[in-house]
């Protein structure tokens, strides 16, 4: 180690206050979700589980929650199944027009999710798809397949050169060649792109706002409503129980490919 | 076979220096192959060639010439556009890779990095529904092949460059294919190691009597183990024959420059048969019109250097003129001259071994080569 320059200190000054900045209102929620208060105060006037023992018995907020995990999921595996057999198109076959395909397909990234939300639901009121689970599918797909079509294409990109053509020449029809060497170097690509799908229509509030109706609930619609008219630390207790669920997935997915290369990279 | 001499029609089709079928049957016939891609000129075009059973023939050329690009078309992993291929007399043209029984070396290996060296191996003959045990002993067989045995459980990434070709070498002959590809195999190694797995896989392609075809820019490699090499250029083949007979007879210009050193020497043929070039007339062996103008090439070993204070030596018939040491560049194994020789630079070699003398900068010479060593082209062919 050298010696600490004052540019040095400095630097390491801002970056943690940078990260102070960036993680003090989700560290905060940890102390208040242990809160004895009946409403939401620093520092808590005293520490009990009780807000836990809380939202074990809050059934809309549970409902709502396994109805995202199942929605989550639902859309995962769809997102996957649709944009697996797109990016081999998109990056294997040559074809007029590829290019502004791909672009197109990935624009809903760029767009803001109220303009998303109002046109879906414009499109969606006409038709009975609001409220319904076939409507949240639906509108959860525009937003997790643009993330799937993108992690999957890098994926593809970045398989090493020639494996596919030299799995043929020993004798595997395409089928195989697939199956026994493209899918498996594809996996690390299939889990980030899985994961990322995942949270992303976990935790989608706007386009689920348009879309929710008195039969289907989403937690992060619920939980907006609770805040809305409630004051007490439930909702962070709530929130402790998410963050731990998100960071969990977060480490499979650096386990597995590593964040970096598995959201960016490529394109 | 008759030595032929430098042809004139610069257009006509390469001619097939293969000694007559005879001990070793046809076994691969690649038939006015053409490859185009959209309204771009052909990458490949014309290209009719014909290997023996056992015999390795080198592709040779610059990057882009096409020697890739007609390999792919061989195996299968890209279409034809027109044109046939012909394995032992069957026509493959149409099958699809993983129906033509060809082992294939691919420049970057092209190992599956999911799979043990092992499994990499056995992956071909899984494909063939070979029984475990049997694959398991033709595995470590063909390891064996390549020296590797003992790394067998090991994954392709902890696997050094030379270790992993050889891995893709046993994987591409543990399936005994028809046909042996080598796309560029060595281009990714040091040099050292280039030199070392060359006669690896000249040793292996002999030992199996595999017939087989290379692809490689680097015309040493190429001759060091082909038993013809094919040297392409913009999508045709320029010439095929032996590494000798492309070395000492080669039959354009493109392939004089491409397989070594060469002098050029630009003049007219005079009405006697000699070739006026600036001052001097040479003489060369073949004939053409006269006032053509000529392009004349000699190979700076074939140049004979002596002082000028000796007597001038001319011997019968010999090419003699005088000149002046420019430069010289010692290269270990030889000494590089230039000499200045009326408005031309002439580069001379010669054999620090066998050299008779070492000549120094600014000493008069005299340089002597035999009309045979000098090979005569209509100018305007080399471009």
């Amino acid at each position: 180690m050298n010696t600490l320059s004052l540019p040095r200190i400095a630097y390491g000054v801002l970056v943690a206050l940078l990260l102070v900045f960036l993680l003090a209102p989700v560290l905060l929620v940890f102390p208040i979700s242990f809160s004895a208060d009946n409403f939401i105060a620093w520092p808590p006037s005293g520490w009990s589980p009780r807000w836990y023992v809380a939202l074990a018995r809050e059934s809309e907020l549970l409902l709502a929650f396994r109805n995202s995990v199942v929605l989550g999921l639902v859309v995962t595996v769809l997102s996957l199944a649709i944009a697996l057999p797109a990016a081999v198109m998109l990056v294997r076959k040559e074809f007029p027009g590829r290019d502004i395909l791909f672009s197109v397909f990935t624009a809903p990234l760029l767009l803001p999710s109220i303009v998303l939300g109002l046109a879906i639901l414009i499109v969606f009121v006409g038709r009975g798809l609001v409220g319904s689970w076939f409507g949240m599918v639906l509108a959860h797909l525009t937003l997790t397949l643009p993330y799937a079509l993108r992690v999957l294409a890098t994926g593809l990109k970045t398989l090493p050169p020639a494996v596919e053509d030299a799995a043929g020449t020993l004798g595997a029809r395409p089928f195989t060649v697939f199956r026994r060497v493209t899918l498996p170097l594809m996996a690390p690509a299939l889990i980030a792109a899985g994961a990322l799908s995942f949270l992303v229509s976990f935790d989608e509030v706007v386009i689920s706002l348009f879309i929710v109706g008195p039969q289907l609930k989403v937690l992060p619609v619920s939980l907006y409503h609770y805040v809305e008219s409630r004051t007490d630390p439930l909702v962070a207790s709530a929130s402790a129980v998410l963050i731990l669920v998100t960071l969990l997935l977060v480490i499979v997915v650096e386990r597995a490919v590593g964040l970096r290369k598995a959201v960016g990279g490529g394109g | 076979m008759a030595i032929a001499r430098a042809p004139h029609a610069a257009g006509e089709a390469p001619r097939d220096a293969a000694p007559a079928a005879g001990l070793n049957s046809v076994h691969l016939t690649l038939e006015a192959l053409e490859k185009r891609y959209g309204n771009l000129p052909p990458s490949v075009s014309a290209l009719s060639l014909q290997l023996r059973q056992g015999e390795l023939l080198g592709l040779l050329g610059p990057s882009g010439c096409g020697k890739t690009t007609t390999l792919r078309m061989i195996s299968g992993l890209v279409p034809v556009t027109a044109g046939r291929i012909l394995v032992a007399g069957r026509d493959v043209t149409a099958l699809p890779p993983y129906r033509r029984d060809m082992g294939v070396v691919f420049q970057a290996y092209a190992l599956f990095p999911h799979m043990t060296v092992a499994e990499n191996v056995a992956f071909g003959l899984e494909m063939r529904k070979v029984s475990r045990t049997e694959a398991k002993e033709r595995v470590m067989r063909a390891l064996g092949m390549v020296r590797l045995e003992a790394l067998a459980d090991r994954k392709p990434r902890e696997l050094s460059g030379g270790q992993q070709q050889r891995v893709a070498l046993a994987r591409a002959l543990v399936i005994e294919p028809s046909i042996l590809l080598l796309d560029e195999p060595l281009s990714n190694l040091d040099a050292k190691l280039r030199d070392e797995m060359r006669n690896e896989i000249r040793d292996i392609q002999q030992r199996l009597g595999i017939t087989a075809v290379f692809v490689t820019h680097d015309q040493v490699e190429a001759m060091a183990i082909c038993d013809r090499i094919g040297v392409m250029r913009a999508g045709r083949l320029e010439q095929i024959a032996t590494p000798l007979e492309m070395y000492e007879r080669p039959t354009t210009p493109f392939v004089a420059d491409f397989v070594g050193r060469m002098n050029h020497l630009r003049g007219t043929r005079l009405e006697g048969g000699g070739v006026r070039v600036g001052e001097a007339v040479l003489a060369t062996a073949g004939t053409s019109p006269a006032g053509e103008a000529l392009l004349l090439m000699v190979r700076p070993h074939r140049i004979q250097m002596t002082p000028a204070a000796t007597a001038q030596p001319e011997a019968a018939g010999r090419n003699v003129q005088p000149g002046t040491v420019r430069r010289v560049t010692f290269v270990g194994d030889a000494l590089h001259y230039e000499v200045a020789m009326g408005a031309e630079t002439m580069l001379v070699e010669s054999s620090t071994v066998s050299g008779p003398q070492s000549f120094a900068v600014g000493d008069a010479v005299f340089l002597a080569w035999s009309p045979d060593d000098t090979l005569t082209f209509p100018a305007g062919t080399e471009a």
